[in-house]
Order: structure tokens, then sequence, then C-alpha cells
């Protein structure tokens, strides 16, 4: 992640590349004007207007211009000294129009408000089947199970995972994708230049796993932008512009998860709402959707059948086999297996099981050790679906 | 009275710095001059004003002041001299000096504060002042009556009860002096049951491991789950105190002032709860002068129970640490370096997060995820390290609670804690617990193949080395907890259990 100084140099850039009295050089004060102090591009569109030139055109032209003309230019003496300051942090970046601009975005572009650049760290978005898993950064254990059960499946199968990069239902269902075959593709809230979530965003954090696997994180936003909640609309229209299906799993009453399936159904996407629990405050955005007619996502084949199929062969993610080849005593495993993907605090299962807590707990370590068992604050799960 | 003119008087009293007694001579000699009182031998306010209230009991006792320069030292004249307890020495020095009492009784030691009328009151730390003075040599001992019971559970040491000044001098004419019974010792009631707990089956667990092999632990779970009370119950569970031990227990606690003079001696370690917004001088210890034993020390042998553990500011947390690794505290004044013992067990509650609601299945935390990290973040490091069990407590099921009860009584249980106990002394040395004994000689009680387990589990599980330690010494009280003398796999893989989860990604 590059720091501040450097994107500082990025701005400066802004004002030492283009020709002076050109159209290009005042446009680059424009950018320059707007990144410093608003850093928007809400700003920039602004002040284009401001200065008379038509929205569209001023707009490419002045991220073309200044940020992003030679962004994947092979002549290296060719690319300007900003895009080489891009280009060193990692981030690539296309406009509507260029041949990586994701196809998904620009489809009906502008109509459907896509963004007019998009950044990005690590591979180009693929254009693969693709499932938006989004939901609330307050998750339940059931939320996040669910969610990394549904984009696992996904993920073996060949879809690629999309969704927000927040904590809670996003991060489960990017950390489940990212090793597999599929993939995942986190849109952030902020620009490149913005650590955020911080807990993902740590060196060896989800970020980092997430390129080191061939995932991608994008961003429309400008390197410095910050995070804030007016830009949350904006950030989920990308994910539901950029997915084929859209799984809301757990949300409360005003969750952005809302804003995502609005979105997408805009777009004539499908829309799938996970059922929850009735007494938790995070059932309320999946059962509204569900309420207005979206249909219900009880499991992996709902959310493939919705993808048109699986992809790659037909395997979906099994998990250890019920009995067996399981590291758990048989009863333990079943009591999980019954509340698959509710986790089971270590008092339930001592008490149902009639079991000390003591082996129990050494059980559990071997089965966490051998992978079979996540461990949460709310207690045991399986990690995978019950066989 | 002239004919006693260079008579030098001395009697010996006892300074306590911290619970270490020094010997303190007080001189008292007639000079010519002013019918003045000098006192010199770098005396406090208190030990300044002895002079009044020793001049106006005498007086009301009957005796006669001196009507020359009366000069008392108070020797070493380097030692800081704290308190009322110089009082009676400085009577007695001022009756041999002036001849109203035999020569004979130079050399007497005595302790106590003297009021206006004469009488002799209790001054805190008397236990250990008893115990220093019977160090010194001293054959007998004067002490307030009030307090004598407590002077009197030292052995060896003729404790001399006295009411007033006047009773003092009957003694040194030769009078028969009382005799102090001893204190009694307490016998418990039966505290609260562990047989009272429903549910709960992983606290009940732990609290029985804590109290086998005396380890520190950690609860957290939502406000009114039970913390305070599962920390009682583990005070149950530990075994009563040895006399020995005891008489620290109450050195201590004498010396604060937390301890009425005629109490009876009390086996049950001692339980302290400091509020949260404890200052790290309440708890370590602290004050002008000599400082004064905090709640550390005066859980000696016994609990410290912390509550809300992440309200208390970082820097009191800190303070902590040192004291649990060494079991005694040491407080650094301009005048004086004290040192307390604090061999205590900590037990720590905790929310889960700042609203208290994380983990909890139907009711979602309202926490952003980086104050449950920053607020998790004040536990990190050393003093974690000493957590060597951490569980979470949840609120007992309704239907649960109405059911009949689920669990072994406090007596079941504080048996097998005590033949825990038994067993970590043989193999250790009396009084060493699993807590203190270290890493190297853990390793040579514990299987191979459970080293290696446990070193590719924390691996595994992306814990840190830091807990190897932390897991090693619980799997040590585990195994003897089943009887067994080597520490097998099976014991390393329950102690690894004992462990916090992640609070952002459940993984």
């Amino acid at each position: 992640m590059s720091g501040g100084r450097g994107w500082d140099l990025l701005v400066e850039g802004c004002t030492t590349v283009a020709a002076p009295g050109t159209d290009a050089e005042l446009l680059a004060r424009v950018v320059a004007w707007a990144v410093r102090p608003r850093r928007s591009l809400e700003a920039i569109r602004r002040s284009c207007r401001d200065a008379g030139a038509t929205l569209l055109r001023a707009e490419t032209a002045a991220i073309r211009d200044v940020v992003a003309d030679h962004v994947d230019a092979d002549d290296a003496a060719a690319a300007t000294p900003l895009v080489q300051m891009w280009a060193a942090a990692g981030v690539r970046a296309a406009l509507v129009g260029d041949a990586t601009y994701p196809v998904r975005l620009a489809e009906g572009w502008p109509e459907t408000d896509g963004p007019t650049l998009l950044a990005w760290r690590g591979a180009a978005v693929p254009d693969v089947p693709t499932v938006a898993i989004v939901g609330a950064r307050r998750a339940t254990g059931y939320g996040t199970a669910v969610a990394a059960w549904l984009s696992e499946a996904a993920a073996a199968a060949g879809a690629h995972v999309v969704s927000g990069g927040a904590v809670g239902v996003d991060a489960a269902a990017h950390a489940a994708a990212v090793e597999l075959p599929g993939g995942t593709t986190v849109v952030l809230g902020c620009g490149h230049g913005v650590a955020y979530p911080r807990p993902h965003a740590r060196p060896g954090g989800l970020f980092d796993r997430v390129i080191d696997h061939g995932g991608t994180l994008a961003s429309e936003l400008l390197p410095q932008e910050p995070p804030h909640a007016g830009q949350v609309r904006a950030r989920n229209r990308i994910v539901a512009g950029l997915a084929d299906v859209v799984v809301v799993v757990e949300g409360g009453e005003r969750s952005g998860a809302l804003l995502t399936a609005g979105a997408a159904a805009e777009r004539g996407r499908t829309v799938l709402a996970v059922p929850g629990d009735v007494r938790a405050d995070g059932s309320v955005a999946p059962h509204r959707l569900l309420s207005e007619g979206v249909a219900p996502c009880t499991g992996p084949p709902d959310l493939l059948q919705a993808l048109g199929g699986p992809r790659r062969g037909e395997t979906v993610a099994r998990g250890v086999a019920a009995g067996g080849l399981s590291t758990l005593p048989d009863d333990v495993h079943a009591l999980l297996a019954a509340r698959w993907p509710r986790p089971v605090r270590i008092d339930e299962l001592a008490r149902t099981t009639a079991r000390a807590v003591g082996p129990l707990l050494a059980a559990v370590t071997r089965a966490r050790v051998a992978g079979e068992l996540a461990d949460g604050p709310e207690g045991v799960r399986l990690r995978r679906a019950p066989g | 009275m002239g004919a006693n003119h260079g008579v030098l008087a001395t009697v010996h009293g006892v300074a306590l710095v911290g619970l270490e007694p020094y010997r303190v001579t007080v001189e008292a000699s007639l000079a010519s001059g002013l019918p003045t009182l000098r006192l010199v031998g770098l005396p406090d306010a208190a030990v300044r004003e002895a002079g009044d209230r020793v001049k106006t009991g005498l007086q009301r006792s009957g005796f006669v002041w001196p009507g020359e320069r009366l000069v008392v030292n108070l020797a070493p004249a380097d030692l800081p001299k704290v308190g009322t307890a110089f009082d009676l020495p400085l009577a007695i020095a001022v009756l041999i000096a002036t001849g109203q009492v035999p020569r004979s009784a130079i050399g007497t030691w005595a302790c106590g504060e003297v009021g206006l009328d004469g009488s002799i009151r209790a001054v805190p730390g008397l236990l250990p002042i008893t115990a220093g003075a019977r160090g010194f040599g001293a054959g007998r001992l004067f002490v307030p009556d009030v307090a004598a019971r407590e002077a009197a559970l030292v052995s060896d040491i003729e404790v001399v009860p006295v009411h007033d000044l006047a009773e003092v001098g009957r003694v040194l004419h030769g009078a028969r002096p009382r005799v102090a019974e001893p204190a009694a010792i307490a016998t418990p009631g039966p505290g609260p049951d562990l047989a009272e707990v429903r549910g709960q089956h992983l606290a009940r667990r732990a609290v029985e491991i804590a109290a086998a092999g005396g380890h520190h632990l950690l609860l957290s779970g939502p406000p009114g789950c039970g913390k305070t009370m599962l920390a009682h119950r583990l005070h149950g569970l530990l075994p009563m105190l040895e006399v020995p031990a005891a008489m620290e227990v109450a050195a201590v606690h004498s010396l604060a002032g937390e301890r009425a003079p005629d109490a009876p001696l009390s086996l049950v370690p001692p339980m302290r709860e400091p509020h949260h917004t404890v200052s790290s001088a309440g708890l370590i210890g602290g004050g002008s002068g000599v400082p004064r034993p905090g709640e550390l020390p005066l859980a000696h042998h016994g609990l410290l129970l912390m509550d809300e553990l992440l309200e208390t500011p970082r820097f009191v947390l800190d303070a902590l640490r040192q004291p649990l690794e060494r079991g005694s505290v040491i407080i650094t004044r301009a005048r004086a370096r004290v040192t307390y013992p604090a061999r205590v067990q900590l037990v720590a509650a905790t929310n889960p997060c700042p609203c208290g609601e994380l983990g909890n299945p139907t009711r979602s935390c309202s926490c952003r995820p980086d104050a449950i990290e920053r607020y998790r973040a004040r536990l990190s490091g050393p003093l974690l390290d000493r957590l060597d069990l951490q569980v979470e407590v949840w609120p007992v099921e309704r239907d649960q609670l109405v059911g009949p009860p689920d669990g072994e009584s406090t007596v079941v249980v504080a048996r097998r804690v005590a033949e825990v106990r038994h067993r970590a002394a043989e193999r250790w040395g009396s009084g060493v617990l699993s807590r203190d004994v270290p890493a190297a000689t853990l390793r040579r009680s514990v299987r191979g193949a459970a080293l290696r387990a446990l070193a590719s589990d924390l691996e595994q599980l992306g814990a840190s080395a830091r807990g190897f330690d932390r897991c090693l010494r619980v799997a040590r009280t585990l195994a003897d907890l089943a009887g067994d003398d080597v520490v097998d796999v099976e014991h390393v893989q329950e102690a690894v259990a004992y462990r916090l989860s992640s609070p952002v990604m459940a993984t």
C-alpha cells in the first residue's frame, strides 16, 4: 500500500504533465484542484461543469490526459511521470471504452451510472459468471457462515465472487473464495491510497491475500479519497454492476445491502435473499426483500441455479463427510451438523452430548487443527456444509 | 529527682518499612535548661506530636512531667519514623529518665499510641511489629491490650497487654502482668456453593483448573452473565491457608489498617475486588513517606478480582504485570524502598466488546470492528500471556435456571483441587503452583509428542508462540487433575482451547 507522500507526488504530477495553454492543462489543474481539497470525482464533475465543458468529454479528457492515458502503454518512455507513480503503487486504471474496462460495467453506460474510471490492483476483473454476496458488517456467526458457504460453493464451481470488502459478511465471502478457482473481487469504498477497513488492509491481511491469489481490488475513487457513508451507495452500484446475481445475506433496516439489491434490480440482474433468524436485527433486510418477492437462497444449489449452473465440473465444495472421516466424535459431529451453519457453544455441546468439558475441548482443538471446525465468539461450527 | 540526673533511659520500639522491621531505640535524658522537650531523629509529624500526647497522658495518669529540659533521640537517626507507635516507648523512656520507674525497665520493648487520658491505643501493623521485636531478641513487649490478641499470635515472645500508662507503671514496678490469649483461628462458614451454578460447563471447568493450578483466569462475557459469581465460587475452592501464610496475610492487613485488632486469625485466602477505576497507587500501594500496601499486597495468598478489566486504564494494567511475575510489589519513594509480598491469583472479568453483545446470536453487537480491536488490544502483550485461562461466559438459558442443579458441589471439587495442589507440592516443593513453575522445568514432565503437538497446533491455529508456555502450564494442571504424572497430547489439546476467539472474523 502506498503511503501519503507518494500520492501527494501524484497530485503534483497533475499540474506538471500537461503542456501549458492546452485544454488538457486546464483540465489537469481542475483535477489537481479537485484532488487536493475534496479528493472526489464528484468535485471534478462539478468543476468541469463550471468550466463549461460537457460532462462526459471533460471528465473523460481530464482523467485520460492526466491520469490514465498510458496506463497500459508498453512504451515506458511514453508513460507520464504520473502514470509511473500510479503504476509504482501497483494500480492500473481504465476508462469507459477502454479494452480493459469491465464489460459488465460498460453495458448501457452512462444510463446505468457506472464509473467513468475504474482503478484496480491485482488482476483485471474477469468476465465470468459473477455473484455478489453482500450483507451486514455487524454479522452474526450465522451470517458469516452462510456467506462463506455460498461463496465457497460458487467459487469452487468457477464463479467469481464480488463484495464490498467490509468486515462481517463481505469479508467472509471474500475469504472463502480467495483460494478457489472462481476468485474474488473487492470493490473498495475508498481510494487505493487509504487503508480501510484497517484489519483487512494491513500487511498479510485479507486484501493482500486477495491480490496474492489472483484476485482484484477495485475502486472508482481517486487515491486519497477517504471512506464515508455517502460513498456506500456509489460503491454498491459497482458491486451490483459487476454481478450476475446478488445475494443478500444479512442486513439491518437501513443496510447498504438493500442498496446493492436495488441497483442490481435496476440493471435487471437476479437478486436472492438468505432467510435469517426472525429474532435477529440482521434479518430485517433479507426478510424485507423476501416479502417483496425476491427468491430465497437456501443453499448453493439455489445460487448455482441462478448463475446458470456450475461451469467447471459438477464439484460443489463438500465438507468432511459425516462419520468416518471426521475427527470429531459422532454425536458431537451430528449436533454440529444439525445446527449448521449456526455455531454451537461449548456449554451446549457438553450439555447435549453429556460429555465432560475437558475431552470435548481436546476433540474441538483436534478438529480445529484439522481445519474441520471454525471457532468464533458465538461458538464453534463445521467449516463446511455437512454432507 | 536530681539524683537521677545523668540516667540515660533507653527503650526499644520497632519501625516498619513496608513489612520489614527495624529496631528503633528511644533514648531520653534530662538536661539542665528550660522545661522543654526536644525530639530528634527524623520524626514525622505524628511522632513530633508524641511529646504533647505523652506529657498530658503521663500527667493525667498520676505521673510527673520533669521540670527540666528533656532530650529524646530516636535512633538510628536516618531511618524514617512514622506514626504513633513510638508514644509508649517514649513515655516509658521519660518515666525511666525521671526515676518514676526502676532502672530495670531500661531495655524494655514497647509499642502503642498514648491518649491524652493516658490510655494505650492500637496502632497499625502490630503483628509484623511483634514478629520483628521477637526477631531482634525482645523477651517481652508492651502492647495495647485491645490488640494484644493479634500480637499474641507471635510465639516465643511475652506479650504484655496494657490498658493505660498507670498499668504500665505498675508492671514496671514488678506487678504481675496480664496474659494475652492469642487470637482464635477462625473457622469459616461455607461460602457460595459451586452447585448453585447452573449450566456454565466450560466456565466451571476453567474455575476448577484455575483453583487447582493457581492460574490467572480471564472471564469474558456480557454484563450479568455470572462472571463475578464464578469468581466467588473459585474463591470457595481454594484450600485454607497454612498458619504461617495466614500470618503473612494478617500482617499486611494489620499494616494497612484493614484488620480489626481483635479479629480472629482467618485461614481463608483473602479476596479483593478493587473497582475498575482504581489508581496504580491504590493497586500497588502508595502514600507519602513510607508507602502503604495497596490491593495487590492485600490479596497476598488469595484472589484479586479485577472486574471490567478493559475499562481499567492501560498504565494501571501495566502496573499489574511485574507483581504477577515476581510475587511481590516494590515501591520506591524518596525516603524508602518498600517490598510487599503479593503472591496473587488474578481473576479478570471483561466484556467481549465495548457494548458487551459480541457473539450474542440474537442481539447484534453495535461496536465498530476497529473499536473492538482497540478494546481487546488493551489486553495484549505480556499481561495477556500471564492469563493462563481465557474463557467466554454466556448467560444461562431460562430452562436451565429453573431446572435442578446440574453440577458438582464445592466440597467435591475442592477435594480434587486439594489433591492436585498436594501433587504439585510433592513434585516442586511446598507452596509451588503450576502457574509459577518455569517453562524449562515444566517441559521435563511433558511427553515429547505433546510438545510437538502443541507447537504444531498453535502454528496451525495462527496463535502466537507466546501462548506456548501458557498452554504448558495449564496442561500440567490438567494432567494432575486426571491423575497423570506425565503431560500427554490430550492435555495439551484441551489447554489450547482456553483462549478467546478472534474478535473480528470467525475463521
